[in-house]
């Protein structure tokens, strides 16, 4: 990797000292592991998939705060509280605070460790270059405690937006704790303009006994960005994460998920649908750890590449020496629509008990020909044929949002996102030679 | 649960006593200790090779000291140390033409005791009015005896050992050698292309249907030796070959190393069934000793409708590193991959196939069964890619695991790589022990416990079993310790 590039990182780390209260021997060691280590190559197993190429090559800046003020999107529903991050940076004018704090405690992460800052050691490091480099350069997060047995009924929205900031980066870093039989739905958006920038964020949640973590992501980054993401929750006795993850934006995205299943009956629900068109690549990769017994955990992803598209799921379950009667179900499918468009899959089991049912199936191809036959001669236009079957197709993995206007919001995406499409021609009702 | 105690007992009779360990004393010629380009020149030299052979072998040497050592599989084995081995061990023989008359009464008596017709018009053992089999014997660095050659030759086939045939079929050789695994495909196949001492050729001409089984029967008896064969078969235009390889080893405390090539070629319309029972010496209880399996494997489907299949049933090895894959290039050809692996005690196996389409109408089925026991691994690492000009591609992959012990691991890792919308890729794994309701079922019916387990264990690896050749079969299933019936799975 370039010199000039680690150099950079480390300055930018280095004027970071003292910002976040404890933070600083984290920084320290974080950027010097980075140093190290560099960005991810395609030839790292757990990258195959995306290339970083524009990372190795160039430093990003910190992102500055935005000159003009954008547009804050319409929430898709009532929203316990509003936070918006622009360029990085929390704003809290911009913001909506709502009544969340009369409920919760919400802090900037800048504020978090001050009281205690043993608690910085708490935080994920993070495993490769990007998961290290947002730890040394991580400023800004929320940071949400939700006490026991209180029950946010209205979803908590973090917005990220990125605005004119060719050559800059933002790295975020929230935090989620529940308390016992606690519950929060945290949607987090990321939206952006066509500068070149690049999203670097970052998710930890401590979800407790009987507590539950619902996480909707949206991300619609603007189109010469690259986005990654990860997800890091260690999940209780009877707790839940169920998240769910639509990618539509970015030149290159990706999202991670990384679930620890602690203690009797906890459950992994993640799903997810990305959708690459023209030149993008989108990267899914889960990572769920059976720990103890009688853990469950169930993955629906659904891809969809169009021409010159990228769609990638790596998915892997593993389940510890002991942790018996777990049941972990997967599937992928992928839909591939022509042939400069690329969809791969790696679902990977690695168990080491044997009372366990653990399973996988993944299918890649195209449109059933014969569906879209049959709807076009019930006088569906072809494209509109398109549009349904590639709906119904998603919707498997995006019905289990128990939001509605939420959950119709992702639909209506999907939607849109195929209208967008060319129309194509109607494919010949081919018999393959067998 | 009774039931899986039962199955740990099945799967231990199969692995855990190791029946071919004995060791025949023999005579040997030896090459010097280590590796080295004088070590290569040596095994040129005995093996009486032309030039060109041996130029061929010292470029490998040298590809293979810039490579690394892979190290992505789900295997641990301590660091192998290359200058410890001996690359060429051989029974001395006596001059003048060797006929099967003439080979050594001691190595007569050991292919016996391994149940290996080495003399003609013999069948294999325990198979009434068996097929022919003709069998190509190795026996560390060479082979020993070939059978049925006259018979084959009639029929326009031939069999030989690969020495043999880049004496006399130069040309071919020179033609096919690492066309399909080349020189530098990966750290243990150039090692092989560097030093390789005896193996197979196979070549089917146009059309002929080969009239009996062929078989290589490799056996590692020196001690401190490693074992590399390649194994070269041309299937001609439409042309048939059914293939079988069988292998074992001494028991001994140390580990040895077995690091083959075989390249398989089949022209349009031709079919190659390619058949293994691995039974390399697995180590002890404790996990010390066994053979180190790395294996490189492929099949080149170059002609139009052409057709390989690989089976095997994987038993033995301390550690296997093996993927017998198809590169799928003539239009409308198929890949076939069915597996059945057994892991027992310390043993480690990763295993699967590649199946990579490059042709229009492609297919392949890939069915994988791993059954893990004592403390053992099994991984099943497998990749289906469709290139974008590859239309009308189907692939079905199934990989089912089964647990027979709490202490052993099962993963699957199967990748999945399309560029092609016309391609419908199918993949499905599970993994899990044998059910208790499974049991319950079986038993309600009167069945006894025992019974019901083999009755399960058999059916969970029938798909695989039932693509073995029938003499195979027979070895295979005794092998897994199930007999017809169902009474010990």
């Amino acid at each position: 990797m370039d010199d000039a590039v680690i150099q950079s990182y480390e300055k930018q780390a280095e004027a970071l000292e003292g910002s976040v209260a404890g933070m600083d021997d984290l920084r320290a060691k974080a950027i010097k592991d980075f140093a190290a280590q560099g960005f991810p190559h395609v030839k790292a197993e757990d990258w195959r998939y995306s290339d970083l190429k524009t990372l190795r090559t160039k430093a990003f800046s910190p992102a500055n705060h935005a000159g003009e003020t954008p547009d804050i999107p319409k929430a898709f529903t009532d929203c316990a509280a509003r936070f918006v991050f622009v360029n990085g940076r929390f704003s809290e004018s911009r913001s909506d605070m709502g009544d969340l704090w009369q409920a919760a405690s919400v802090r900037p992460l800048a504020n978090h460790f001050m009281a205690n800052p043993d608690r910085a050691a708490e935080l994920v490091r993070g495993r490769d270059g990007v998961g290290m480099l947002n730890t040394a350069l991580a400023k800004d997060g929320m940071v949400i405690a939700v006490p026991a047995g209180v029950e946010i009924d209205d979803p908590v929205e973090i917005i990220h937006i990125m605005t004119g900031a060719d050559d800059c980066a933002a790295h975020s870093r929230h935090i989620v704790e529940l308390g016992e039989g606690a519950s929060v739905h945290i949607i987090e958006r990321f939206i952006g303009d066509d500068s070149s920038y690049w999203t670097n964020s970052m998710l930890q949640a401590r979800v407790t006994e009987s507590a539950k973590l619902y996480h909707t992501r949206l991300q619609e980054e603007g189109a010469n960005a690259i986005h990654t993401s990860k997800a890091y929750v260690n999940v209780g006795a009877g707790g839940q994460y169920h998240a769910c993850n639509l990618s539509l934006g970015a030149k290159v995205g990706r999202f991670e998920a990384y679930v620890r299943l602690l203690s009797d009956e906890s459950n992994a629900t993640i799903d997810g649908v990305a959708l690459a068109g023209t030149g993008q690549s989108h990267d899914t990769l889960t990572h769920i750890s059976h720990t103890m017994p009688h853990t469950t955990s169930d993955q629906i992803f659904r891809t969809v590449a169009d021409s010159r598209g990228k769609t990638s799921f790596q998915g892997k379950v593993t389940v510890d020496k002991d942790a018996q009667k777990v049941e972990a179900d997967q599937s992928f499918k992928a839909l591939v629509f022509d042939r400069t468009a690329e969809a791969n899959a790696k679902p990977e089991l690695e168990i080491f008990a044997d009372d366990v049912k653990c399973s996988h199936g993944a299918t890649v191809g195209d449109l059933d020909a014969k569906a879209i036959f049959y709807l076009t001669s019930r006088g569906i236009d072809p494209v509109t044929a398109r549009q349904m079957l590639v709906e119904a197709f998603a919707a498997a993995a995006l019905e289990r949002i128990e939001i509605e206007p939420l959950r119709d919001a992702l639909m209506a995406r999907v939607g849109d996102w195929m209208a967008e499409r060319k129309a194509k021609p109607i494919p010949e009702n081919k018999s393959r030679v067998e | 649960m009774a039931g899986t105690a039962e199955a740990q007992k099945q799967v231990q009779d199969v692995t855990g006593e190791y029946k071919y360990g004995f060791v025949t004393d023999i005579d040997m010629d030896m090459a010097p200790k280590g590796l080295s380009e004088d070590v290569i020149r040596f095994i040129s030299a005995k093996k009486e090779e032309p030039e060109w052979m041996l130029e061929w072998r010292l470029k490998a040497y040298a590809a293979w000291l810039k490579m690394d050592e892979p190290d992505w599989a789900k295997v641990n084995y301590p660091p192998i140390d290359y200058q410890e081995s001996y690359y060429f061990a051989a029974p001395k023989k006596k001059d003048g033409p060797k006929s099967l008359d003439e080979v050594d009464p001691e190595l007569l008596a050991t292919y016996a005791k391994l149940g290996i017709p080495i003399r003609e018009q013999e069948v294999l053992a325990g198979v009434e009015g068996a097929a022919k089999v003709a069998v190509d014997a190795v026996f560390d660095s060479v082979s020993v005896a070939t059978t049925f050659r006259e018979e084959l030759k009639k029929a326009g086939v031939v069999f030989m050992s690969i020495s043999e045939a880049i004496r006399e079929y130069p040309d071919m050789v020179k033609k096919y050698m690492a066309s399909v695994v080349p020189v530098r495909d990966n750290y243990f196949a150039a090692l092989n292309c560097a030093v390789f001492t005896d193996g197979t050729f196979v070549y089917i001409p146009k059309g002929v249907r080969c009239p009996m089984e062929l078989s290589t029967y490799f056996r590692i008896n020196a001690e401190n030796t490693g074992q590399f064969e390649r194994t070269l078969i041309v299937a001609d235009e439409g042309s048939y070959v059914s293939y079988l390889e069988g292998c074992t080893a001494p028991m001994r405390d140390e580990n040895q190393l077995h690091a083959a090539v075989v390249e398989l070629i089949a022209m349009d319309d031709a079919e190659i069934k390619y058949s293994t029972v691995q039974n390399w010496y697995p180590g002890d209880k404790e996990g010390k000793g066994g053979i180190y399996n790395f294996v490189t494997k492929r099949a080149l489907c170059k002609g139009k409708n052409s057709k390989v299949s690989w089976t095997q049933v994987e038993t033995g090895s301390a550690v296997t590193w093996k993927y017998p894959s198809c590169v799928l290039a003539g239009d409308g050809s198929v890949g076939e991959f069915y597996s059945v692996a057994v892991t027992n005690n310390y043993q480690q196996a990763d295993t699967g196939t590649k199946m990579i389409h490059q042709g229009k109408n492609t297919r392949s089925t890939i069915i994988s069964k791993g059954i893990s026991a004592g403390k053992s691994q099994n991984t099943y690492r497998g990749l289906v890619k469709v290139m974008s000009g590859a239309e009308g591609v189907r692939n079905y992959t199934q990989c089912d695991s089964l647990l027979v012990s709490s202490e052993c691991g099962a993963h699957t890792v199967p990748y999945i790589e399309v560029k092609n919308p016309s391609a419908t890729i199918e993949h499905e794994a599970t993994t899990s022990k044998i059910s208790e309701d499974q049991l319950f079922y079986c038993r309600a019916r009167g069945l006894g416990e025992e019974e019901a387990v083999a009755m399960i264990v058999n059916g969970f690896c029938k798909e695989v079993m039932q693509h073995l050749p029938m003499e195979f079969a027979v070895e295979a299933q005794k092998l897994l310790g199930i007999s017809l019936e169902g009474s010990v799975g």
